[in-house]
C-alpha cells in the first residue's frame, strides 16, 4: 500500500473511532445523569423499595452469613448525588468556605478538669477550631458523634485517616451521611441507638442500627486496632470483644432483596428536634409549648428547606446575599411576613405558606431598624437572671436508656439580647467558656483535658479518693447500711456509678467536723464507735467490724498505705489477714479513726484537702475550687514548658501571680460565646410590647437591667458581672432614665393632645375667617 | 437622603428669596437694569459684600449684644418667659432634629432624643398659649374677591411683606399643629407600620416647613422692626 493509501486508511480508521466513541461517551454521560433523581413535578414521594448495597458497592443479601451494614453512599447515592449532599450544612463544616451567621458551637465538656470549650470548624467568634487544638476527626467524632448526622468529621478523607494512624477508622469504619437520620418516616428511627453505636465505635453500623434497618450487636471499641471488617467474627471471644454484626429485619425486604425505606421528602419535626431541642432547665414538659409555627401546622423543613445540595436555609436576614440563594430571602421572618429584605425594601411577596401580615400597631419605627423580629417574638421572655436552658447538642439531650446521658452543664443562658454583626439587636444563647490554656503573648491556646489531667496528678481527684474509700467500705456493710462521709452540712454517699452523691443534712452546721459514718435509715452512726480497746469487757463484735473495714479498705486501688484504725492510742491493722492490735508509737499519738499507715506515718482516710474540697463543692454545680486551680496552675508550670498557664472560668482569667497566689483578670478569651436564637416563636399576645412600651422601657425592666453573672466550673466569687444592656451596646444609665420617662408619658400625651387640639382649632378658625373674608360672607353678615 | 437634599434646596431657596427681596427693596442699583443677567450680577456682588461685612462684624460679643438688645427682655415677666421657652425649645428642636436627620445615619437617639421630646412638649404648650393670646395680631383682612382671571396675576394678588409675614406665622402655627399631631399619634396604639412611616415623614417635612416659615417670619419681622 502506498504511503498516501496508508495515511488515508489511518485517517479513516481514526474518524471511525471518533465516530464510534463519541456517541458512546455521550450516552454514558446521559445514562449516568439519568440515574440521578430529577423531580418530574409530581408532589408525592416515591416508594423507596430499593436494593441495599454495602460500602463496597456490593448488593446485600439479608439472609447471608455476616452481611455488612448498608451504605448510604452506594444505596442512596445512585439516585441522589452523594458528593453534592456531602457539601450540605450538616456535613460540610470542615470544608465550608463561608461560615454564615454564628450558630450553636459544639461544646467540649469535661467536668473533672473544668473544661467547657466551644468548638467549631466554622470561623465563629469565640469558638476554637478543633484542628488547631489537636483534635482529630476521630477525636471529634468520639466527642460529638452522638449528635452528628454522619458525614463531615465522621467520614474523613483517606488522607485524614492516613495522617492519624492512632485513630481507629479501620476498625470502626466511617459514619457516612445518615440519610435516615432526617428522612426516615419510620417510628423505628432511634437517635439513642445512633449515640450508643457511636459510643461503641460501631460507626459503619450506626445508620443501620439507628434506622431500624437491622439489629446490630458487638462493639468495635473492644476490638484490637488490627481488626478489619473482612476478618469476620472473633471466634475466640463471644462475650467481650464481640465483632459488630447486623441482623437485618427481613420483614422489610421483598423476594428480590429490596428493602422498603419509609421516607419523608421533608424531614419530620421529630427528626430535627432530635438534635435541635432546647428546653428550659427544670421546666416540666407539660408547661413547655411548641413553636407557634409548629402549632400552625408548619414543619421545620417548610422554612428550613434545601435542594439536593442540602445547604439548608437558616432563615436569617442577609443569608440570601451571603449564599447567593435568593429563595432564602422569602424565609426570613421579614421576608415571609412582610415581604421585606434586611434593609426594609420590598423584595419578595409576603404571606408565603399563609404567613399573616403583622400590623405592629403603635410600635415606633426605630424598633424595626434596631431590633431583629426575634427580640420581641422568640425565646423565653426576659426575666431576672435570665432563663437557663438545655440544648440537645450542648447537654446531650434525647439519648434514652439505662444510663443518663443528659447533663446540666454547660450552663446555657437565654435570651441575651446582643448586637449582631448587622448592628441589630437579637436574642442570643450564651455560654461562658472555661478551659485551661497556655498563653503566647495575649493569645490563648486551650489545653485538652487529658493534658491537664496528666499534669494535675491527684489534685483533681478528691472525689475519686473519697468515692473509692466509700465504695470499698460498702462491700462489708449490711443491707440497710450505707457508708458515708459527713462533713459540714453535707453527707456524702457512694452512688451506682462509683462516684459520690452529696445531700444536705437538715439542721447541720457548716463547721461540723468531718467523720466517717454509717447511715442506717435516717440515723448516721460513726464508723468507729466510742470504744476502749483496753477495756476488759470490750465488745468483740466491734473488732470484728474493724477487721471487715480493714479488709475492705485493703481493696482500694492505689491506696497511699496500709489501712489502719487508730483508737485511743491503739492501732488496728491486718497482719497476714489477721487483725493485729498494738500500741500506737509515740509519733502516732494524735492519730484517730480509719486511715493509712505509710512509712510509719498515719494519714487519715480522707485527707484534709480532699474533704475540704468535696465539702466546698457539695451542693453546687462547680467542680473546681480556687485551691485546686492554683495547685494545677503550679503543676502545669512545673511541667517543663516555660509558658504562662491560665485558667478561664466565669468570664475571668485566673493565673498565679509572682507570689504564687491566684489572681483574676479580664481577657477577651474569657468573654461569653453567644449565638442568635430564633425559636421558639411565641404567639403575638405573648410577644414583648403587647402590653405596652413598659414591657421593656421601665426603670427596672428585665429586658435592659437584669444582671448576668459569669458561671463556670470554678467555685469562686470572682466572676464577671454584666447587665443585659451591656450586650446591646447601650448605656444602662440612659435606658434607666428613658424607662423612667414612661411614668410621665401618659401625662405628656394628654398635654400634647390638648395643645394640638387648641392649636389646630385656632388654625382652623383662622383659616375659616380668611376664607369667609375672601368670599365676602362675613361682610354680608355684618350688613344690617 | 431625599430629605437631606430637600432640606438643602429649600434652605438655599428661602435664603436666596429673602436676600434677593432685601436687595430688591433696599438697593438702588437693583432698579437700574431690566436685564436678568445684569441684575443677578449686581445681586451676587451685593450678597458677597454683605457676607463679608456681616462676617467681619460677627463675634460672640456682637451676638451677645444682639441678644441682650432684643425687645424680648423688656416684656412683662410672664410673657418674657413664655417667649424664652418658646424660642429656646424651638431652637433646640430644630437644631437637634436637623443635625441628627442630616448628619447622623442612625437618626435622633439617646439623651438628645429625650431632650427633643421634652422640648417638643414645651414648644407645643407655648405655641398654644401664643396662638390664643397673640394670634389675633396676625389676622389680616383681605378684601372680598371677585371671580376674575386677574386672581392668577401675582402682581395683583397684593403680596406684601406684611402679608407674607402673617402667612409665615400661620404656616408656622399650622406646622406646629402637624408637628404635635405627628409626634402624638405614633405614641398611641392606632397606626400600623405604614401609618407610623407616614407620620415620621410628616414630622420631618412639617419641621422643615416650620423652620422655613420661622426664618421668613423672623427676617421680615427684624426688618420691619429696624425700619420702625
Amino acid at each position: 500500500m502506498s504511503r498516501a493509501g496508508r495515511f488515508a486508511l489511518g485517517a479513516l480508521g481514526l474518524a471511525l473511532a471518533v465516530f464510534a466513541l463519541a456517541p458512546a461517551g455521550s450516552t454514558a454521560t446521559a445514562g449516568q445523569d439519568a440515574k440521578k433523581a430529577v423531580w418530574d413535578g409530581n408532589r408525592t414521594t416515591p416508594a423507596h423499595l430499593i436494593p441495599l448495597r454495602d460500602e463496597n458497592d456490593q448488593p446485600i443479601i439479608p439472609t447471608e452469613t455476616n452481611p455488612l451494614p448498608y451504605s448510604s453512599r452506594f444505596t442512596c447515592g445512585p439516585c441522589h448525588d452523594y458528593k453534592t449532599i456531602q457539601g450540605g450544612w450538616h456535613f460540610g463544616a470542615m470544608t465550608a468556605t463561608k461560615s454564615g451567621r454564628p450558630g450553636e458551637p459544639w461544646i467540649q465538656l469535661d467536668p473533672k478538669t473544668g473544661t467547657v470549650l466551644p468548638l467549631s470548624y466554622r470561623k465563629w467568634a469565640g469558638t476554637f477550631d478543633p484542628r488547631a487544638l489537636g483534635l482529630t476527626a476521630w477525636d471529634f467524632t468520639m466527642l460529638f458523634g452522638r449528635h452528628l448526622p454522619g458525614g463531615g468529621p465522621a467520614e474523613p478523607s483517606d488522607e485524614e485517616v492516613l495522617a492519624h494512624p492512632e485513630a481507629r477508622w479501620s476498625v470502626s469504619g466511617k459514619a457516612e451521611v445518615n440519610c435516615l437520620a432526617c428522612h426516615n418516616k419510620s417510628g423505628r428511627q432511634d437517635h439513642s441507638e445512633w449515640a450508643k453505636q457511636v459510643l461503641r465505635e460501631n460507626l459503619r453500623w450506626a445508620a443501620t442500627a439507628a434506622g431500624g434497618v437491622g439489629e446490630v450487636g458487638g462493639m468495635a471499641s473492644r476490638l484490637k486496632e488490627t481488626w478489619d471488617v473482612y476478618d469476620g467474627p472473633n471466634l475466640d471471644d463471644h462475650e467481650w470483644a464481640v465483632v459488630p454484626s447486623v441482623k437485618y429485619s427481613t420483614s422489610n425486604f421483598d423476594s428480590k432483596h429490596r428493602y422498603f425505606f419509609d421516607l419523608n421528602y421533608q424531614p419530620a419535626d421529630d427528626r430535627c428536634l432530635a438534635c435541635h431541642s432546647v428546653s428550659a432547665k427544670d421546666e416540666p414538659r407539660m408547661n413547655t409549648d411548641p413553636d407557634v409555627h409548629s402549632t400552625a401546622g408548619l414543619k421545620c423543613a417548610d422554612c428550613h428547606r434545601n435542594d439536593l445540595g442540602h445547604v439548608i436555609i437558616r432563615g436569617y436576614e442577609g443569608e440570601a446575599a451571603e449564599t447567593g440563594n435568593r429563595t432564602a430571602e422569602s424565609f426570613t421572618c421579614r421576608g415571609c411576613h412582610l415581604g421585606e429584605n434586611e434593609v426594609g425594601e420590598k423584595s419578595v411577596v409576603p404571606g408565603r405558606l399563609g404567613a399573616p401580615f403583622p400590623k405592629h400597631t403603635g410600635i415606633p419605627l426605630i424598633h424595626f431598624k434596631r431590633l431583629a423580629c426575634t427580640v420581641c417574638h422568640s425565646g423565653p421572655k426576659p426575666k431576672e437572671g435570665f432563663t437557663r436552658v438545655r440544648t440537645s447538642l450542648a447537654n446531650r439531650l434525647g439519648i434514652y436508656g439505662v444510663a443518663t446521658w443528659a447533663t446540666d452543664m454547660p450552663a446555657v443562658i437565654e435570651p441575651v439580647y446582643a448586637k449582631s454583626a448587622g448592628h441589630k439587636i437579637a436574642p442570643n444563647r450564651l455560654v461562658w467558656p472555661a478551659f485551661w490554656a497556655k498563653m503566647s503573648g495575649e493569645e490563648v491556646a486551650p489545653l485538652q483535658p487529658e493534658v491537664v489531667d496528666a499534669a494535675a496528678g491527684d489534685i483533681l481527684k478528691p472525689e475519686d479518693r473519697i468515692a473509692q474509700a466509700l465504695v470499698a467500705l460498702s462491700q462489708v456493710m449490711a443491707e440497710d447500711e450505707i457508708p458515708v462521709l459527713v462533713s459540714g452540712k453535707f453527707v456524702f454517699a457512694p452512688n451506682v456509678d462509683g462516684g459520690i452523691d452529696s445531700a444536705e443534712r437538715p439542721g447541720a452546721k457548716a463547721d461540723t467536723p468531718a467523720f466517717w459514718g454509717i447511715r442506717k435509715g435516717s440515723d448516721i452512726l460513726p464508723l468507729i464507735p466510742d470504744f476502749d480497746p483496753a477495756a476488759a469487757d470490750k465488745d468483740p463484735a466491734v473488732e470484728t467490724r474493724f477487721l471487715e473495714f480493714l479488709q475492705a479498705l485493703g481493696t482500694v486501688p492505689g491506696a497511699p498505705g496500709q489501712p489502719v484504725i487508730a483508737v485511743k492510742k491503739t492501732l488496728y491493722k491486718l497482719v497476714d489477714g489477721v487483725l493485729d492490735m498494738s500500741d500506737a508509737p509515740a509519733e502516732l499519738a494524735g492519730a484517730a479513726g480509719p486511715g493509712w499507715l505509710a512509712e510509719g506515718k498515719f494519714a487519715p482516710l480522707g485527707s484534709d484537702f480532699d474533704i475540704r474540697t468535696v465539702t466546698a463543692k457539695a451542693g453546687t454545680e462547680q467542680t473546681l475550687t480556687e485551691e485546686q486551680v492554683a495547685l494545677v496552675l503550679a503543676a502545669l508550670a512545673k511541667s517543663g514548658e516555660k509558658s504562662d498557664f491560665v485558667y478561664i472560668s466565669g468570664g475571668r482569667m485566673f493565673r498565679l501571680d509572682k507570689n504564687g497566689k491566684l489572681a483574676a483578670g479580664a481577657h477577651p478569651a474569657a468573654q461569653p460565646v453567644t449565638w442568635p436564637l430564633a425559636h421558639n416563636v411565641r404567639p403575638a399576645q405573648q410577644s414583648l410590647g403587647w402590653n405596652g412600651c413598659t414591657d421593656c422601657h421601665s426603670g427596672g425592666s428585665d429586658f435592659f437591667f437584669t444582671k448576668l453573672r459569669g458561671t463556670g466550673p470554678l467555685l469562686t466569687a470572682n466572676v464577671e458581672k454584666r447587665s443585659a444592656a451591656s450586650f446591646m451596646g447601650l448605656g444602662g444609665i440612659f435606658q434607666r432614665f428613658f424607662g423612667l420617662s414612661f411614668i410621665t408619658r401618659p401625662l405628656f400625651k394628654v398635654v400634647l393632645a390638648v395643645c394640638a387640639f387648641v392649636i389646630g382649632s385656632l388654625v382652623f378658625l383662622a383659616g375659616l375667617l380668611a376664607l369667609g373674608r375672601l368670599a365676602g360672607f362675613l361682610e354680608k353678615r355684618a350688613e344690617p | 437622603m431625599m430629605f437631606t437634599i430637600i432640606v438643602f434646596l429649600s434652605v438655599i431657596g428661602v435664603f436666596a428669596g429673602l436676600t434677593f427681596h432685601r436687595f430688591w427693596t433696599t438697593r438702588e442699583e437693583a432698579g437700574a437694569t431690566i436685564l436678568y443677567a445684569e441684575l443677578l450680577k449686581k445681586y451676587a456682588a451685593w450678597l458677597a459684600l454683605r457676607t463679608i461685612q456681616t462676617a467681619r462684624k460677627a463675634s460672640p460679643k456682637a451676638w451677645w449684644d444682639y441678644v441682650k438688645a432684643l425687645s424680648l427682655w423688656r416684656l412683662p415677666d410672664l410673657e418674657k418667659w413664655l417667649f424664652v421657652g418658646f424660642y429656646g425649645s424651638f431652637a433646640y428642636l430644630a437644631a437637634s432634629g436637623f443635625f441628627f436627620a442630616i448628619f447622623v445615619p442612625r437618626g435622633l437617639y439617646g439623651f438628645p432624643l429625650v431632650g427633643h421630646v421634652m422640648a417638643g412638649g414645651l414648644f407645643a404648650a407655648c405655641l398654644a398659649v401664643i396662638v390664643i393670646f397673640k394670634g389675633r395680631n396676625f389676622i389680616s383682612v383681605p378684601k372680598p374677591v371677585n371671580l376674575s382671571l386677574a386672581l392668577l396675576d401675582p402682581r395683583k394678588m397684593g403680596i406684601t411683606a406684611a402679608r407674607v409675614k402673617f402667612a409665615a406665622f400661620w404656616l408656622f402655627v399650622l406646622a406646629g399643629f402637624l408637628l404635635a399631631l405627628s409626634a402624638l399619634v405614633p405614641m398611641l396604639p392606632l397606626l400600623p407600620t405604614a401609618g407610623q412611616k407616614l407620620m415620621f415623614e410628616l414630622h420631618r417635612y412639617t419641621a422643615l416647613a416650620s423652620a422655613l416659615a420661622a426664618t421668613v417670619y423672623v427676617d421680615l419681622e427684624a426688618r420691619s422692626a429696624r425700619r420702625s
